[in-house]
């Protein structure tokens, strides 16, 4: 048995929304003890209200989350300033939740370890995905996810999303048990008989002229074809100040793939901009540019990718984790993204996902996961 | 009771009001960055149409070179394809002269001993006609035999009829070897009216009266010409080929007393050969292709377009000379050909 339900509210006070949204899990659970759940919240809550209301109805439930840009369920479809509770019944499959603290860039290494260590499980063997949500404004994402790989069995796929703030980018605030953290690194572990299948893609397409970076310590680039890396951008965009919007595609090697890095800051007076992940020296890259059309179709691609993977014949749930981004530019077609999912999945598989500060999944099955920006990343998990 | 419904109803009213104006925050907000974003978005979109039609530009302009380095190896090709056809032809021809020359020169060299003998054993025979004024039965009977009288009479005629025939075969050998100038490839200092002259001798088949047509009428007034330091054996190539287009030309139109006039000139440390004819002209539209490669308006098989091409090739790029063309339809067609005396263009030239 593995059953999946969802809980949502937009009510404006933290304790009328968990109210709402505890009421909403207990009525589907029909008597069912779950055994963990993933928190989403607009970052105006009061969270450790919210999440103190949890522990009180589900002591004995684990408990991950993070603060978004954006919630998404089968419940109320898109939605912001809401409130969302994805919980996870089975007795044949144990989840398990751990933290690591202190993510940064030099931490990366122990923050992961520490969260895998406070899985409390002796043997990782049988684990079969990992979902995580870091914080979305600390460095070291990145590092932190290869630590994890190494620690999880090969191939498992570690999928997710940072956490968010209202594209405020100051502070994010992550959910692990009954404590709010920052710079955190909460996972939820599956382990047994669960199949798993993703889907990965942005929509987004090379427009500029190719270049190559020149100096970089990422991830802040200093050069792009011995230019300041601000001049390249201005050149395009004028004198505006960059934008997430325009994320470079990097082009490793003689690749014809690309993934996307975007910016929301840069130094004028140093021409130097500051990425959201790690940036590799002299690789190749164009400024990408993508419509509200590129995008919903590639919402599309990342949907069916997922469901063309799937090994099973109906999965439980479907997990979407789509870019920040992604929302900002789709403004009132962003609840097309989510109207797909109703389409493209079968009408009673919950949907629960967020708008993130940068998405996490591999692209393709066994692979290595991968840091994306401006992604769709689909999820599908199920024991059918 | 009243007063506890209107406080939850106060109460609900500032929620919504409080959600209404977290709402307004955003989307002017919103609206801001809308507008940056599609002002970047223009600016983006404006860039790179810009550069894709510089690209395009390029392009189209990188392609018509190509274009042209492609014509120009067509032609490079084509000229060298010519250019060792005419040399296997001028060692072919050099070859031939000097094979034939060797065998007149043993003609030519005894038809003077021939002529002293033959004239030695006719005053024999009249000495015997003195000695013995009645000669035997069988004498008579071989000179009626031999008509004696006639073969005494048409004998020196014969021989002097050899002599002229074994002095043409030789002047022709001359002329061909003139021509190819083989033993002479390297710019060297000749004199025009022997390029001139024996080019004139290697065509004098073709302006010789036919079937079809009298005799084409060659006219020259050469001036008074310094020695030319030139490469002669391409330059006779060029008087070839404007003497074959001008007889083509006139007899291709049946033109009435047709005439090659052929004028030389000195004037201004240059040297110019005009050659001229009285035919038919060429026409105002195809005046500007004369001198394009493959460009010919003789029949499929006859003409290979290269000649007027290799000419001007020869004269202007070679000889950093000119090569001029006057025509009108009707009016005949001239053909000029100015050399410089001190070509500076000859040493880099090969």
């Amino acid at each position: 048995m593995f059953k999946v339900i969802v809980g949502h509210s937009v009510e404006i006070e933290s304790d009328a929304a968990i109210s709402e949204v505890l009421d909403q899990c207990k009525t589907q659970l029909d008597g069912q003890r779950p055994q963990a759940s993933i928190l989403l919240a607009a970052i105006d809550f009061d969270h450790a209200l919210v999440l103190s209301r949890i522990q009180s109805a589900f002591p004995e439930m684990a408990v991950i989350g993070g603060t978004t840009y954006g919630e998404i369920s089968s419940a109320m479809g898109f939605r912001e300033d809401s409130l969302s509770l994805m919980m996870f019944c089975s007795d044949t499959i144990q989840i398990k939740a751990g933290l690591g603290r202190d993510l940064s860039s030099e931490n990366a290494a122990a923050t992961a370890e520490e969260a895998i260590a406070s899985l409390g499980l002796s043997d990782l063997a049988d684990a079969k995905i990992c979902i995580t949500i870091p914080d979305g404004i600390a460095e070291g994402t990145e590092s932190a996810l290869r630590h994890l790989q190494k620690h999880l069995p090969k191939g498992l796929p570690i999928v997710g999303g940072r956490a968010g703030d209202q594209f405020e980018f100051e502070q994010t605030f992550q959910f692990f048990q009954g404590e709010v953290i920052q710079n955190g690194l909460p996972i939820l572990v599956f382990c047994g008989d669960l199949k798993v299948s993703h889907g990965v893609a942005s929509g987004w397409q090379p427009l500029s002229r190719k270049a190559v970076i020149t100096k970089c310590d990422s991830p802040v680039v200093y050069e792009i074809d011995h230019q300041p890396a601000t001049k390249f951008y201005q050149h395009y965009l004028g004198d505006l100040p960059i934008s997430g919007e325009y994320p470079l595609a990097i082009f490793e090697k003689e690749h014809d793939c690309f993934y996307l890095r975007a910016s929301n800051h840069w130094d004028l007076e140093a021409g130097s901009i500051l990425f959201a992940g790690e940036i590799p020296d002299q690789a190749s890259v164009q400024i990408t540019y993508a419509s509200c059309d590129h995008i919903v179709s590639a919402t599309q691609d990342s949907i069916e990718q997922a469901l063309e993977r799937y090994p099973g014949k109906k999965p439980a749930a479907a997990l979407l984790f789509s870019c920040a981004a992604r929302r900002w530019l789709l403004g009132h077609r962003t609840k097309e993204e989510y109207e797909l999912g109703q389409q493209l999945i079968e009408t009673d598989i919950p949907i629960f996902g967020f708008y993130t500060y940068g998405e996490i999944g591999p692209l393709e099955t066994g692979g290595d996961t991968r840091y994306h920006q401006e992604t769709l990343v689909t999820v599908l998990i199920g024991t059918e | 009771m009243l007063e506890a419904e209107a406080s939850q109803r106060l109460q609900a009213l500032e929620q919504e009001n409080q959600r209404l104006r977290k709402k307004l925050t955003r989307s002017e907000q919103k609206i801001e960055r809308w507008h940056r974003s599609r002002q970047q978005a223009e600016s983006l979109l404006s860039t790179t149409i810009q550069e894709l039609q510089t690209s395009q530009a390029n392009l189209k302009l990188r392609s018509q070179e190509l274009e042209q380095a492609l014509a120009d190896v067509k032609s490079m090709q084509a000229r060298l394809l010519v250019a060792e056809k005419m040399s296997s032809l001028g060692v072919l021809v050099a070859g031939i002269a000097h094979e034939i020359n060797n065998p007149v020169s043993f003609i030519y060299g005894n038809i003077d001993h021939m002529e002293a003998y033959i004239s030695e054993l006719m005053t024999l025979i009249s000495v015997y006609k003195r000695c013995y004024p009645t000669p035997s039965d069988a004498i008579q009977m071989c000179e009626e035999e031999i008509d004696l009288e006639f073969l005494l009479e048409d004998l020196p005629k014969t021989m002097q009829s050899m002599r002229i025939g074994a002095e043409r075969i030789e002047r022709i050998v001359l002329s061909l070897r003139t021509f190819s100038r083989m033993d002479e490839a390297d710019h060297k200092t000749v004199d025009i009216h022997t390029g001139l002259e024996s080019t004139l001798i290697i065509l004098s088949h073709r302006l010789k009266e036919t079937n079809q047509r009298p005799a084409i009428q060659v006219t020259k007034d050469y001036g008074d010409l310094p020695p030319v330091a030139c490469y002669a054996g391409q330059i006779n190539q060029v008087f070839m080929n404007v003497l074959v287009n001008a007889i083509d030309a006139l007899e291709e139109a049946n033109t009435p007393d047709a005439e090659i006039s052929i004028s030389t000139n000195y004037l201004a440390e240059q040297v110019s050969v005009a050659i001229a004819d009285n035919g038919p002209g060429i026409p105002e539209a195809i005046k500007g292709k004369i001198f394009d490669p493959f460009f010919t308006t003789k029949p499929v098989g006859k003409g290979t377009g290269m000649g007027m091409a290799i000419s001007y090739q020869i004269v202007v790029d070679r000889h950093n000379g000119q090569f001029l063309c006057d025509s009108a339809v009707g009016k005949g067609t001239r053909f000029t050909i100015c050399l410089p005396l001190n070509d500076q263009n000859q040493n880099n030239q090969n």
